[in-house]
């Protein structure tokens, strides 16, 4: 049996009076990936900086592939990859040779260092491209190097905090694939990301509130246990969604794109009234459509109900 | 009706590099208009240049008639820029009054709009934090309200939501539509394709080009009659648009 | 136009208080600004004298006579030189290799007798000239001491010599270098600081992402420029004031012309240097750059050229003339004048000119250099 590549135990840090993260317990098995959402300020970060060993927690504990984050935090460092919105590359030099200096950073010298730079250029798609200077690569295969030179020293766990932010969706849609296939290859990916529909590629995924872990399971569970009911896409113009609300059996109407998200009881309303109602209010070149429910709709509803919660 | 916000045939090289090449495109009053493209596609360039702040090598920029490298026109635009451009040893409140000094608002003015505009943004109960220990959608939403202060009749926007969580992007996304229901042009940039669906009109951008225009729903559903299907086998999006059309024209 | 002209304040304003918030927020601005000067002062007025006494003096007295142990006395009585070792003239280059003394003096044998007999009795003076400023304190104190002596001793001469001078040092008669020094001191201290002060300040705007809203909101450059250039002239003059305060309170440096006109002279040097700054700043866009640019460009000439250590007039004619753009010269020249010798504006204006000149030319340079221009 193997042990579990993170393992965080009523982790907690407090900042002065503010509790940063509340007792926040989770495993991550051996290659999973594993998303990690929540708003702006919700504890993400400061779970991952305690993760990586550059923060001590001020309660609980924490094991990174097998070592203790507060004993071991050399170890820690050791044994993951980390990589950030604001990837720290050598935008000066060529990308070769920024795989080169983290390779050399990493201990590695000569002929293997070498083998090891390039094996991971190929990996990350940029073969070919080892003499470009890395400030003219497009954002999409500047992430990709970043990626590559977090990845040098073959990784148990990989931390990626917002990889993806300000990112085009074609460049992102490779990003994953990489991740993917390091995933199948036993790497464990921890994620944190503002896109919902990336976070739909995670094998499990924990919601942060205000420094508490309120929700943690696969993309599909959460959706059943938060977002019952069927969706409907509703498009067209002059959309009412506060009309809508007030309907009995609508248990939601949300903005959605340019169209509204509607979850409805099905025993209760039909997609017939709630186009009625629509039009009733207004509605002009109406479509409605069945749809998935989607992990924003699961986001909105776990974030606006805590948040709800919370308000006096 | 001369419209509020105009790119014609914008032009901008970078050594070698054409980062626009022959932009033309127009904004009304009260109009919504996104330009999504892949990264250094020329969004950034594009809405720079519709400020006034970069040097063109071919075309004309138009803001409200004029050129916007003439100063009056700037007391009318509003412009939110990509990267952290506010004062982060700032406060909240200091920062507000920076901005609204430089528009020389009178101070009566200032306060009511200043007060209006934290209470919509969800500001006000952190008026003396400094913004560099704002969140990030906190911080966007700073950025957007010293935009907004002096009421400009035409609005920039460069990738506003980016790290920005998907509640505080959603309201930041109503607060638009409030104000182009009031009749301000707005000019937005995004990489998130659920957003552009939210725009009147859209603009694809790819290699300094504009590629395709028009209603987000127009543009897709003349995607579907091609006959292709969605990445999930359903109905095609427009991130499947945006992806075929980027991807026919490496 | 009042409208425009009061929009144009209210902008300059806003730039000025967002600086002061600036400098609130991390007075290690301040610091460097008031403490650093202050504490130079002290520095350089303790630790850069001329005044030299307590001279090692070695001394090969091959007389050993009555007179030649007066005239030794006569060398050490008022200070001026210490005694430090009894020699053989030949040992004198051993001496003086290893710093040991600065002069030696050597009495013949036979001094008292030739004193004695009315001839002239020539003793010889051996000095260190690998320390020029020394030796020449050495030279002048010995060739002063010796004189006296020699009157003391000598008949008086039968006739006056037919032309005679008489030295009389005004404005610092005991010659002290601290009055000298503050003006000097004055200039460089606040010149460094003032260049340093505003040499931070665009280029941080760059390196922060804040240019661009400035760009698109209305703020014009000089507005821009002079907002930036005012919270610093302030800070500036308090620092004049505390150099001129610890330079009187310290080194007794007198002002005996008009404060007003010491003021003036500051106000229009700092305009110039803040000025020179902020060029560096909108030039160089790099905080880093901007302060290595900023620190030669400003202490270099100011110590050098600007007629602090080095009189202007010994200078190569190219420096000279290089001299004549450094405002420092102005400012130590008038402040010495000012200072010192209490003149007025009829005298100093060339100074004021000078560096009202160089104040307004530099900041339309940076104001014509400062593009508003991202890309």
């Amino acid at each position: 049996m193997t042990a579990p590549a993170v393992v965080a135990r009523d982790l907690s840090r407090r900042f002065g009076d503010f509790t940063a993260v509340d007792r926040v317990s989770f495993e991550v098995e051996r290659g999973e990936i594993f998303g990690y959402l929540g708003a702006n300020g919700a504890g993400k970060s400061t779970t991952i900086r305690m993760l990586t060993g550059l923060l001590a927690p001020s309660g609980g504990e924490a094991r990174v592939a097998g070592h203790d984050v507060r004993a071991e935090p050399d170890r820690v460092k050791g044994a993951i990859g980390y990589m950030s919105q604001k990837f720290s590359l050598y935008l000066d030099l060529p990308v070769a040779e920024n795989l080169r200096f983290f390779a050399g950073a990493q201990g590695l010298s000569g002929k293997a260092r070498d083998a090891r730079a390039a094996e991971v250029l190929a990996r990350v798609g940029l073969a070919g491209r080892e003499g470009a200077v890395t400030a003219s690569l497009p954002g999409g295969a500047r992430q990709r190097l970043a990626l590559g030179c977090a990845i040098l020293h073959r990784p148990q766990v990989l931390f990626l905090d917002e990889p993806t932010a300000g990112v085009d969706p074609l460049a992102r849609r490779d990003f994953w694939a990489l991740i993917r296939e390091l995933a199948a290859g036993g790497t464990t990916a921890f994620v944190t990301t503002h896109y919902l529909d990336e976070a739909e590629y995670c094998r499990r995924i924990g919601l942060m509130v205000d420094g508490r872990l309120v929700a943690l399971d696969t993309p599909a569970a959460l959706k059943a246990r938060w977002v019952p009911g069927q969706v409907l896409v509703a498009r067209g113009r002059g959309l009412d969604a506060a009309a809508l609300r007030r309907l009995p059996g609508v248990l939601a109407a949300e903005p959605f794109g340019a169209g509204l998200h509607v979850r409805l009881d099905p025993d209760r309303i039909g997609a017939e009234r709630v186009a009625a109602a629509l039009r009733g209010a207004g509605a002009r070149e109406l479509s409605l459509a069945s749809a998935a429910p989607s992990l924003e709709d699961v986001f909105l509803a776990v974030v606006g109900g805590a948040a709800q919660e919370a308000a006096p | 009706m001369a419209p509020a916000l105009e790119a014609r045939g914008l032009v901008r090289r970078f050594g070698a590099v054409e980062a626009l090449a022959g932009i033309s495109f127009a904004v009304s009053a009260g109009e919504l208009y996104g330009l999504v493209g892949p990264d250094g596609a020329g969004k950034t360039t594009t809405l720079r240049a519709l400020a006034g702040l970069v040097a063109l090598d071919g075309g004309e920029a138009r803001v409200l008639g004029q050129d916007p490298e003439r100063g009056g026109v700037r007391e009318r635009l509003g412009m939110m820029p990509q990267q952290y451009s506010l004062y982060g040893d700032l406060s909240v409140a200091e920062n507000l009054a920076f901005f609204s000094r430089l528009y020389a608002l009178p101070r009566a003015v200032y306060r009511a709009r200043a007060d209006r505009l934290l209470a919509l943004t969800r500001l006000d109960r952190f008026r003396e934090r400094r913004a560099e220990a704002l969140s990030g959608g906190m911080y966007k939403k700073l950025a957007l309200a010293c935009a907004l202060l002096h009421e400009p009749e035409v609005l920039l926007l460069d990738e506003p939501t980016s790290g920005v969580d998907p509640v505080s992007r959603r309201e930041l996304w109503a607060l638009l539509h409030e104000f182009v229901q009031g009749g301000m042009a707005v000019l937005v940039s995004t990489p998130y394709m659920d957003e552009a669906e939210r725009c009147d009109r859209v603009g694809l951008v790819h290699r300094g080009r504009l590629l395709e225009e028009g209603a987000p729903r127009d543009l897709v559903d003349r995607y579907a009659a091609e006959g292709r299907p969605g990445r999930h086998g359903g109905a095609p999006d427009f991130e499947d648009l945006f992806v075929a059309r980027v991807e026919a024209r490496p | 136009m009042n409208g425009r002209l009061s929009r144009f304040a209210t902008r300059v304003g806003a730039m000025s208080f967002k600086e002061a918030l600036h400098v609130r927020r991390d007075p290690r601005t301040l610091y460097m600004a008031l403490v650093m000067p202050v504490v130079m002062l002290l520095l350089f007025g303790y630790g850069v004298s001329f005044d030299v006494d307590h001279l090692p003096l070695a001394v090969a007295d091959g007389d050993r006579s009555e007179s030649s142990r007066a005239l030794v006395r006569a060398f050490t009585a008022s200070g001026e030189f210490d005694r430090v070792a009894e020699v053989d003239p030949a040992r004198a280059d051993d001496l003086f290799r290893r710093s040991r003394a600065a002069a030696v003096l050597v009495i013949p044998w036979g001094h008292a007798r030739r004193l004695a007999a009315g001839r002239p009795a020539a003793v010889e003076l051996l000095v260190d000239g690998s320390d020029g400023t020394t030796a020449n304190q050495v030279l002048a104190k010995a060739d002063a001491i010796v004189r006296a002596e020699g009157r003391r001793l000598g008949p008086a001469p039968a006739s006056a010599p037919p032309l005679e001078v008489q030295v009389l040092t005004r404005y610092n008669p005991a010659g002290r270098s601290a009055v000298y020094l503050v003006p000097g001191l004055a200039a460089y201290l606040l010149a460094i600081a003032a260049v340093l002060l505003t040499a931070l300040t665009v280029a941080g705007e760059w390196e922060r992402g804040s240019m661009e809203q400035l760009f698109a909101s209305p703020v014009g450059r000089l507005e821009i420029i002079l907002g930036k250039l005012l919270p610093y002239l302030a800070i500036g003059l308090v620092q004049l004031l505390l150099v001129l305060a610890v330079g009187a309170a310290v080194f007794e440096v007198p002002i005996a012309g008009s404060l007003w006109l010491v003021f003036a002279l500051g106000l229009l040097f700092l305009v110039g240097m803040l000025g020179q700054g902020l060029f560096i700043s909108v030039v160089t866009r790099n905080q880093l750059v901007a302060t290595q640019a900023g620190a030669l460009s400003s202490l270099l000439p100011s110590m050098l050229l600007s007629g602090m250590l080095f009189p202007i007039e010994n200078m190569p004619a190219p420096l000279q003339a290089l001299s004549r753009v450094i405002p420092a010269r102005y400012l130590v020249h008038g402040l010495r004048g000012a200072m010192l010798k209490g003149n007025g504006l009829a005298v100093l204006w060339p100074d004021l000119a000078s560096l009202a000149l160089f104040a307004v030319v530099i900041v339309a340079l940076a104001t014509a250099r400062f593009r508003r221009r991202l890309a």
